[in-house]
């Protein structure tokens, strides 16, 4: 009799029955668990962070179980990275690897547990946001694939779309200078710091664009208005809650 | 010109890293750190400038994985990672700039303990090794292997059962003697895999220190140059350095024809055009 065998799925080991099943934890899986994962992605300036808020609002309003997770957020590694950063000793190997760090504290003593219990996760920014950036900082774009294996795919990961100048606009009405990180200062772009972030969006916008194809990002045009951009959102999630099984009621 | 295990990091040159670097391996209480610091004041007497590094002494992240480890804190992936930032920024910071100064850089431990305990942890082997695939390949990874029963006397009577070093977040149970056992054991096999695939030189640890140390430096008089009788160069000499030069040259040639394997960006960027959005990551990153 075949009982089935531990399997090793990216870093994690699971049990896997005798047939491949539909469940692995891992990126180019679907999520093997009852818990929907929902992601939004864009350059800074898209309007991304204002559409998940939106979709929060009107899921808890559904009565489903939600909980939002933050890009760079773990309590573990939040000391490092602003030390890191503080006194910019931060290489883009470092800078890669520390943020790899930060998003599987996440991804393990968070993201992981609530899928598994049936939530539905928001993520502002994914792994999806780290291969932009790092491969914009020279990084070799596999090896950021690879760093990032144990990552679980979500769902949906919504791509909000906008040409640079749009949302530059956006940031510098919004903003008054940019870190020094975020303006990708560390590069030498540029020695000004709007010209530096200029150049630096660009390169991640390109990034962006060519993982449309190869995530299979939904996109949306994040010129439209705020209200038709959520609609789109909103029916496309329901989509997928409409099929999910068993999740967790708002307590 | 010196090897990475296949990737190189952006902004790392490879050429001119003319120091030494030497890497001592082995599991907790095997005793590296006592040999490191025998053959620190050992190289400095014979003329060489050393460098001694190891895990969790990075100015970047040690000081957070050690706060980390006190709670008990780590996730398997985290940790896994949360090293692998401490190895690099020492790789960039420390290691990488005494080699090219030309000098002996001693680690205790280097990226095989990180692999090995990764590997005990349930991750995917291949995942680990493409992590530390941007690592320099050393001149000389010296294992010192010692069983279990040899060391826990040294365990118990010395600092006591950690928490950690026991894999107590590995295995189930509260029994540390037991665990300690089962995750070293775990531990050793995975360093005589490693001890294969990198070439490990192995030096029977459980000797006493006299032993070992009298074996490490017969080791490392093989790799560095004795400093103290410098001797004059001789034709033959330049004639093998000049041999030695060309052929560097042309593996440099070579690489750079191959550079889309590599895809290393340069600190500065070049000059880049006037819509800002060209820069050198290759066409061939993109059709991998």
């Amino acid at each position: 009799m075949n009982t089935g065998s531990n399997v090793r799925i990216g870093p994690f080991e699971i049990f896997r029955p005798v047939e491949e099943s539909a469940e692995r934890p891992q990126l180019n899986g679907g999520p093997p668990f009852p818990g929907k994962l929902f992601v939004v992605e864009g350059i800074d300036g898209s309007g991304k962070s204002t559409q998940l808020s939106l979709l929060h609002k009107w899921l808890e309003s559904k009565g489903y179980g939600v909980v939002f997770s933050t890009w760079n957020s773990s309590a573990v590694v939040k000391d490092t990275t602003k030390l890191g950063k503080k006194k910019k000793m931060l290489t883009p190997a470092t800078f890669s690897l520390i943020h790899a760090t930060d998003f599987a504290d996440r991804i393990e003593r968070s993201i992981l547990p609530l899928l598994k219990a049936g939530a539905v996760v928001l993520c502002d920014r994914y792994i999806y946001t780290a291969f932009a950036r790092d491969v914009s900082r020279g990084m070799n774009s596999r090896w950021v694939r690879e760093l990032y294996g144990f990552a679980v795919k979500p769902t949906v990961a919504f791509y909000f779309r906008v040409p640079l100048e749009t949302a530059i606009g956006r940031l510098v009405a919004a903003r008054d200078g940019f870190k020094f990180y975020e303006a990708g200062l560390d590069l030498g772009l540029s020695d000004d710091p709007t010209e530096s972030f200029r150049l630096f969006q660009g390169r991640i916008l390109r990034e962006y664009e060519r993982m449309i194809p190869e995530f299979g990002l939904t996109v949306i045009d994040a010129t439209l208005p705020v209200e038709v951009q959520q609609a789109q959102v909103r029916q496309i999630a329901e989509i997928h809650l409409h099929r999910a099984k068993e999740l967790r009621v708002r307590p | 010109m010196r090897q990475t295990y296949g990737k190189t990091l952006p902004g790392m040159k490879l050429t001119d890293l003319s120091g030494k670097l030497i890497v001592v391996e082995g599991t907790d209480g095997a005793g590296r750190t006592t040999q490191i610091n025998l053959l620190k004041g050992w190289l400095e007497e014979r003329g060489h400038a050393v460098l001694d590094t190891g895990i969790t002494r990075s100015e970047l992240a040690g000081e957070g994985i050690r706060r980390a480890k006190e709670g008990n804190n780590l996730g398997r992936v985290t940790q896994s990672l949360f090293y692998a930032t401490d190895f690099v920024d020492r790789l960039e910071n420390e290691i990488v700039p005494a080699l090219r100064a030309g000098f002996v850089v001693l680690t205790d431990r280097y990226i095989y303990s990180l692999m090995a305990r990764a590997i005990v942890r349930g991750m995917d082997p291949a995942w680990i090794r493409s992590i530390y695939s941007m690592a320099l390949v050393p001149d000389a990874v010296i294992y010192l292997r010692i069983g279990v029963d040899e060391l826990i006397p040294r365990v118990i009577f010395s600092r006591g059962f950690d928490y950690w070093e026991s894999g107590m977040d590995v295995f189930p149970g509260q029994d540390m003697y037991e665990n300690f056992r089962s995750y070293q054991t775990a531990l050793l096999a995975e360093f005589e895999r490693l001890s294969v695939e990198y070439h490990f030189e192995i030096v029977d640890g459980s000797a006493d220190v006299k032993t070992v140390f009298a074996e490490l430096q017969k080791k490392i008089l093989r790799i560095v140059s004795d400093a103290s009788q410098e001797r004059a160069p001789s034709h033959a000499d330049e004639l093998a350095t000049l041999r030695m030069k060309t052929q560097e040259a042309w593996a440099a040639r070579l690489r750079e024809l191959r550079a889309s394997d590599l895809e290393v960006l340069p600190r500065k960027a070049p000059p880049t055009p006037p819509n800002g959005t060209e820069h050198p990551i290759t066409e061939a990153d993109r059709s991998a």
